[in-house]
């Protein structure tokens, strides 16, 4: 085996935040991001996370949240699982950016750190689905 | 996450140390829409802040438009590398009045102009 991928399985409970990021952050420091970018992705695994929290499970702390951080060939795949309420599409990234109402800008830091992001409505749940590329410097 | 609170005349100075995330802006909220209304400034030393998300930012913003509502200065000061990084994602630089140290934020010196670069 080549590589590393580290499995969760958390309670919807924002205690459990500080625990992914730190295990996150060493993992994509492995991998070969500098500090700026390993505080990105950390930054957007746990706003995604947040969301979860909030908004498929209300705040509730007793839902699950599966979550699996593989380093692939080229960077990192992300992808999470949940059973709470699914994600209303037409309210990802729909606030405007650089004004001063609060809320929204969770999606939009996804978005902009990760290069790829969907969302899944699938038999076994709600599935989050992210990755970066590693770009080597020339 | 740990909140220090300190009069400085008419002025508050709150210090942040710690993470700011979904399981404690809700706290940080709490004391500064409490502290708000008591002082004719209110600053934040972000210089201790080791982490902060989207939670964390809309606190902020929360703040700022009340502290509007109320005719109050709320100034930020001491973004530290990470906090900054957070504030250039979030595109929120341009909305907040960002100084350097509390001397500036106190009004004792020159204030980074609205839009600087952090």
């Amino acid at each position: 085996m080549t590589g590393f991928r580290v499995n969760f399985e958390m309670a919807s409970d924002a205690r459990y935040l500080p625990v992914v990021r730190g295990a996150v952050g060493a993992l994509t420091a492995a991998i070969g991001w500098d500090e700026t970018e390993c505080r990105a992705i950390v930054l957007a695994l746990d706003e995604a996370i947040a969301n979860i929290i909030r908004h498929a499970y209300h705040g509730r702390s007793d839902g699950l949240i599966e979550l699996q951080c593989r380093q692939s060939a080229d960077g990192l795949e992300i992808s999470m699982l949940d059973s709470g309420e699914p994600p209303d599409p037409s309210r990802i990234c729909a606030r405007e950016v650089g004004c001063d109402r609060p809320g929204g800008l969770g999606t939009h830091i996804i978005r902009d750190v990760m290069d790829s992001v969907s969302y899944q409505r699938t038999e076994s749940g709600n599935r989050f689905l992210a990755s970066k590329r590693l770009r080597k410097q020339p | 996450m740990t909140i220090a609170i300190r009069d400085v005349g008419a002025a508050k100075i709150v210090e942040v140390d710690g993470d700011v995330d979904l399981g404690t802006s809700s706290t940080l909220r709490k004391t500064l829409f409490a502290a708000l209304p008591e002082a004719s400034i209110l600053a934040l030393n972000l210089k201790a802040i080791r982490y902060i998300d989207s939670s964390g930012i809309a606190t902020l913003i929360e703040v700022l438009n009340d502290s509007r509502r109320l005719n109050k200065q709320f100034v930020l000061f001491g973004l530290s590398t990470a906090v900054a990084e957070v504030f250039r994602l979030t595109h929120v630089v341009r909305i907040f009045r960002i100084v350097e140290t509390e001397q500036e934020a106190l009004g004792d010196g020159p204030a980074r102009p609205a839009g600087g670069s952090v």
